[in-house]
C-alpha cells in the first residue's frame, strides 16, 4: 500500500491519464463479467471501430487543448467534408483527388480560424463557432439531401476487414466469424503514434505545451522567451482542421454517404473524451496517449448501455456528463494543490479550504460513481432476469423470413419478428394497413385492432422521420447476448420494401433502427404466456 | 485607440458609447430589408393587435432576449454559460409532464381538450422555473465555490441537461393544448404578450443592477476578481447570483419558446440558442472578458441576431443554410469590433470625412 502510495506521489502528474485507463478497463471487464455477448472479441475491436472518428478528431482537438484554446468547429467540418465528398464523387471526380481535396479543405478552414485568432485576437470560441456554422451551413448550399457514396474505391477502404492474426484461430475454435477492425482504425492509430512524437520530441511539441495554461500568463512569457508563439497556435489549428477532415472522411466511410446533419453535437463528444484523458481545460498539461482512454471510456460507456438494453441512449449524455465532471473535479483538486493559495490566506486557511475541496471533489465522485452502478443494478434486477439466463444460453435464433414474405405478399405492410431474449421468445407480429394487428408465438394467436390512420402515421414515421428506405438503416445481425433480443423488420410502404435484422445491444446497430423498433412496440399486443 | 488625439469631442462621445455598435449592425440589416424586401416594414392592425415582419423580429426573438439579459450578466463577471439550451428543454419538459403527465405511463394517450391540464398553470409556469432555479444553483456552485472554468462547468450541463429533459419526457414529444399555456409565446395584447414578460424580465434586472450595488458588484468581479475580494465582495456569492439568474431566464425562455412551437421537446428546444445569446451579448460590446456592461446593448444585439434571421427567412434561404449566413455576419462584427476597425472609425471624425461601414 505504501508503495503504491509513493509511486503515486512520483507520478502525480500521470493520476488523470492512469486514473482513466483504469476506468475503461474495468467498465469493459465490469461489462464482460455481466453480459456474455461483450466477450465477444468483435465486440471489444468494434470499441475502436466505431469510435475511430472521435479518437481522429480528438487528437488534434488535445492539441489545441493544450494550448489553452478550444475548437468547436469540428462537427462543423466534419458534416462538410462528408457531404462535400459525397457530391464531389457523384459528380465522379477521382476518388483520391477527392480525399486531398477534402483534408486541404479542412486545413485551409483550420487556417482560417487560426488567423482571427492569432491576429484579430479573437477568442477562440467565438471564432470556432461561425467556423462550426459555416461548415454546416454550407452543406445545406451544396445539397439539401443526404447523398448516398458508391464510389468504389472508398466502398474497397471503408469494408476492407483486416483480420488480426492471434484471434482468426480463436474464432475459428468456437465457430464464430473473424474479428477485424477496418483501415481507419489503423489510421487513427497511425495518427496517435505521429502525434505522440510530435507532442513530446519535438520543438514545436514543447512549444504547444509552453503556451498554454496559468490564464494565459504562460502565453506571455513564453513570447518573452522568444517562442513563436503566433505560428504555434496558427499550426495547431491548422492541424485540428486537418484532423476534423480526416474524421469527416473516416465518417463517410462508415456510414457511406454525406449530409450536413451528420456528427451533430459532436464536439462535445470530443471534448468530453479530451478531458477524460487526462489534459486540463486550462491548457499546459496533458497527454495524447490518454486522449485514447478518454475516447475508450466513451466507448465502453456507449456500448454498456446498449447491452444492458432496458436504458435509452440517452443515458450516455447523461453518465459521459457526470464523468466528465468528476475528471474536471479531481484536475481542479490536482491544480488548486499546484498553484497553492490564492490571495492573501493564513496556512491553516489554505489547508482547511484544500482538505474541503478534496473533501468535496471526492464525495461528489463518490455519489455519481455509486449512482452508476446503481442504475446498472437497479435496471439488470428487473423480473426474469436471473432464473431465465440458462434457458437463454442453449437459445438459437432463427428468423421465420418465409413466413414473413408470405404475411407481406397476404398485405401486410409492416412483418416484425422477435426472438431470443432471456424467455426465448419467437414472436412474429403482421401489421394490415387496414389496423389489423396479428401476434404470433407459435404456440398462440392474438389479435388487436387499431385505426388506419394510426398505421399510416406509423409508416411515416418510420420511413420519413426515421429515414427507412434510406442508407442510413442497415442490418447488423451477431449473435445476441442472454438478455438481448433479435429482431427482424420487414416494412412496405410507397412501393419501396426493405427487410432489416439487429440485435439490442450491438455498438454497430444503427439509430434509426432503434426508433423505428421504439414506435412500433407500444402498437403491439401481448402475448398470453402459454401455461 | 486610447490615445488623446485632437479628435472631435462629440463624434468621440458618440463612437464610444456602448450603443453605438450595436445600432450601427441593426439599422445596416434593416436598411439592407428596407431595399430588398418590399413590405418588410407594413405593420397591419387586425382586431387591434399589430401584425407585420417588424413585430415577428420582437416576437421571435423574445427568446434571444430573454437569454441575452441573463447571459450579459454571466459574461459581465467574466464567466459564460453555455447550458442555457440545455436548461430551456428542461424546463420546457417540466412544464410538459406538469400539464399531461401520460408519457410517464408506457402507453400513449393524446390529449385535444384545451381546457385540460393535470396542474393548475401556476404549479406548472412554478415547477418549471424552480428546476431552471436549481439548474442555475448548480452551474453556480461549480463555478463560483468549486472554482471550475465557467466554459467547462456549464459544458457539463449542457452535454447531460438534453438527457436529463429526455428522461423527464421519458422521450417522448408532448403535444401542448392547453389554451392558457400556450398564450404565453402565442397570446396578443395589442403586441405579443411574449414581448411583455421580456419588458417586465428586462425592467426588473435594469432595477435590480442599476438602482441597487449589485451591478457595481457584478462588473467589479469581471474586471478584478482579486481587488474586488480585498474591498470586501464575496465573488463566490455573486457568482452564484448571476448563474442562477441566468437559469431562470433561460427557464422562462424555455417556457415561451415550447408554448411557441405548442410542443415539449427535448431535443430541438432551445437548440443553438446559447450561441445567439451569447452572441448577442458580444454584439452588445460586452467584452468576454467580462467587465462593464450594457443591458440595453445586449437586448439589441438580439434584435439584430433575429433581424438577420428574419430577413434571410423573406428572401428565402433555407433554414439550415441559414447558418453560414449567420456565421459570415458574426465574422463581419469581430471585425467590426476589432481594435484596428474601432480606431479607424474613430479617426474618421477627426478627419472630417462621412462614416462608412
Amino acid at each position: 500500500m505504501k508503495r503504491i502510495a509513493a509511486f503515486l506521489e512520483k507520478n502525480r502528474k500521470f493520476i488523470p491519464l492512469m486514473s482513466t485507463a483504469v476506468l475503461a478497463l474495468l467498465a469493459y471487464a465490469i461489462g464482460a463479467y455481466l453480459f456474455v455477448g461483450m466477450r465477444n472479441p468483435q465486440v471489444f475491436l468494434n470499441l475502436f471501430r466505431n469510435t475511430s472518428f472521435i479518437l481522429i478528431s480528438a487528437i488534434g482537438m488535445t492539441f489545441v487543448i493544450v494550448t489553452g484554446g478550444i475548437d468547436l468547429s469540428v462537427s462543423g467540418v466534419m458534416a462538410l467534408t462528408t457531404t462535400a465528398a459525397a457530391v464531389l464523387l457523384r459528380e465522379g471526380m477521382n476518388p483520391w483527388l477527392v480525399i486531398v481535396l477534402m483534408l486541404l479543405m479542412g486545413m485551409s478552414l483550420g487556417a482560417i480560424m487560426g488567423t482571427f485568432i492569432v491576429k484579430l485576437k479573437v477568442q477562440p470560441f467565438i471564432a470556432t463557432l461561425a467556423g462550426m456554422w459555416f461548415g454546416r451551413g454550407m452543406c445545406y448550399f451544396i445539397s439539401d439531401d443526404a447523398v448516398q457514396i458508391t464510389d468504389p474505391t472508398f466502398q474497397i477502404i471503408g469494408k476492407t476487414k483486416l483480420l488480426i492474426p492471434g484471434l482468426m484461430e480463436l474464432s475459428e475454435r468456437q465457430g464464430t466469424a473473424a474479428p477485424f477492425i477496418t483501415i481507419p482504425v489503423v489510421i487513427a492509430f497511425l495518427l496517435l503514434i505521429v502525434a505522440i512524437y510530435v507532442a513530446h520530441h519535438t520543438r514545436f511539441g514543447r512549444t504547444i505545451y509552453a503556451i498554454g495554461g496559468n490564464e494565459g500568463r504562460n502565453e506571455q512569457s513564453a513570447r518573452l522567451m522568444g517562442l513563436p508563439v503566433d505560428r504555434t497556435k496558427f499550426l495547431v489549428y491548422t492541424f485540428n482542421g486537418f484532423c476534423s477532415a480526416l474524421a469527416g472522411l473516416s465518417l463517410a466511410l462508415f456510414v457511406e454517404s454525406g449530409h450536413g446533419s451528420y456528427a451533430y453535437a459532436f464536439e462535445l463528444d470530443v471534448i468530453a473524451s479530451v478531458v477524460m484523458g487526462g489534459t486540463m481545460l486550462t491548457g499546459g498539461s496533458g497527454y495524447v496517449f490518454g486522449t485514447l482512454f478518454g475516447v475508450m471510456v466513451f466507448a465502453v460507456t456507449q456500448a454498456l448501455i446498449q447491452f444492458i438494453g432496458s436504458l435509452s441512449s440517452w443515458w450516455t449524455r447523461i453518465v459521459i456528463g457526470a464523468l466528465t465532471l468528476i475528471f474536471i473535479g479531481v484536475q481542479t483538486v490536482l491544480a488548486n494543490r499546484k498553484s497553492g493559495p490564492r490571495g492573501a490566506q493564513t496556512a491553516e486557511g489554505v489547508a482547511a479550504k484544500r482538505r474541503q475541496q478534496r473533501r468535496l471533489a471526492f464525495g461528489l465522485g463518490a455519489v455519481v460513481l455509486v449512482a452508476i452502478v446503481a442504475t446498472v443494478f437497479v435496471s439488470r434486477a428487473g423480473p426474469s432476469a436471473e432464473a431465465e439466463t440458462s434457458v437463454a444460453a442453449a437459445c438459437t435464433v432463427q428468423f421465420r423470413e418465409t413466413e414473413a414474405a408470405d404475411l407481406v405478399r397476404a398485405g401486410a405492410v409492416i412483418v416484425y419478428n422477435r426472438a431470443a431474449g432471456p424467455l426465448c421468445v419467437d414472436e412474429l407480429y403482421a401489421i394490415y394497413p387496414d389496423g389489423r394487428i396479428t401476434a404470433d408465438d407459435g404456440q398462440t394467436q392474438v389479435e388487436k385492432q387499431i385505426s388506419p390512420a394510426e398505421v399510416e402515421q406509423l409508416l411515416v414515421a418510420i420511413s420519413v422521420d426515421h429515414g427507412w428506405f434510406t442508407n442510413e438503416i442497415f442490418s447488423t445481425y451477431l449473435n445476441p447476448c442472454r438478455q438481448c433480443f433479435a429482431h427482424y423488420i420487414d416494412i412496405s410502404y410507397g412501393g419501396q420494401q426493405k427487410a432489416v435484422t439487429g440485435v439490442d445491444g450491438t455498438t454497430a446497430r444503427p439509430p434509426g433502427f432503434a426508433f423505428a423498433l421504439a414506435e412500433i412496440r407500444p402498437l403491439l399486443p401481448e402475448i398470453p404466456v402459454a401455461p | 485607440m486610447k490615445k488623446n488625439n485632437d479628435r472631435s469631442f462629440t463624434w468621440r462621445q458618440v463612437t464610444n458609447s456602448t450603443l453605438f455598435f450595436p445600432l450601427v449592425a441593426l439599422s445596416l440589416i434593416l436598411l439592407f430589408d428596407f431595399i430588398f424586401i418590399p413590405g418588410f416594414f407594413t405593420i397591419e392592425n387586425r382586431d387591434g393587435n399589430l401584425y407585420g415582419s417588424l413585430i415577428d423580429i420582437f416576437r421571435n426573438g423574445s427568446t434571444v432576449m430573454l437569454l441575452a439579459i441573463g447571459m450579459t450578466l454571466v459574461i459581465a463577471t467574466g464567466g459564460v454559460d453555455l447550458s442555457v439550451g440545455a436548461i430551456m428543454a428542461i424546463a420546457a419538459s417540466v412544464a410538459g409532464i406538469l400539464m399531461n403527465p401520460s408519457a410517464l405511463r408506457d402507453e400513449l394517450f393524446f390529449v385535444t381538450d384545451p381546457t385540460y391540464t393535470f396542474q393548475p398553470l401556476w404549479v406548472v409556469i412554478m415547477g418549471a422555473l424552480i428546476v431552471s432555479l436549481l439548474c442555475g444553483v448548480w452551474n453556480g456552485v461549480l463555478v463560483g465555490y468549486m472554482r471550475i472554468q465557467p466554459m467547462v462547468a456549464t459544458l457539463i450541463l449542457m452535454i447531460s441537461g438534453r438527457g436529463i429533459a429526455q428522461l423527464i419526457t421519458n422521450g417522448l414529444r408532448i403535444q401542448i393544448t392547453y389554451k392558457p399555456y400556450a398564450f404565453l409565446g402565442q397570446g396578443w395584447i395589442i403586441l405579443p404578450f411574449s414581448l411583455y414578460i421580456v419588458a417586465f424580465i428586462f425592467a426588473l434586472t435594469w432595477i435590480l443592477t442599476r438602482k441597487t450595488a449589485i451591478g457595481m458588484f457584478i462588473e467589479s468581479v469581471g474586471t478584478n476578481f482579486r481587488s474586488s475580494f480585498f474591498s470586501g465582495i464575496d465573488e463566490r456569492k455573486v457568482k452564484l447570483l448571476v448563474y442562477t439568474f441566468c437559469g431562470l431566464c433561460a427557464g422562462i425562455a424555455g417556457l415561451v419558446a415550447s408554448s411557441n412551437v405548442r410542443t415539449s421537446d427535448a431535443n430541438n428546444i432551445g437548440l443553438t440558442t446559447e450561441l445567439d445569446a451569447i452572441l448577442a451579448v458580444v454584439i452588445g460590446g460586452t467584452a468576454m472578458k467580462g467587465g462593464r456592461f450594457s443591458l440595453f446593448a445586449s437586448m439589441i444585439g438580439a434584435l439584430v441576431m433575429q433581424a438577420i434571421t428574419q430577413s434571410m427567412y423573406a428572401i428565402g434561404v433555407p433554414a439550415f443554410a441559414l447558418q453560414a449566413i449567420k456565421a459570415v455576419v458574426v465574422i463581419l462584427v469581430i471585425l467590426l469590433y476589432s481594435e484596428q476597425v474601432q480606431a479607424f472609425v474613430r479617426g474618421l471624425g477627426a478627419s472630417r470625412k462621412r462614416v462608412k461601414s
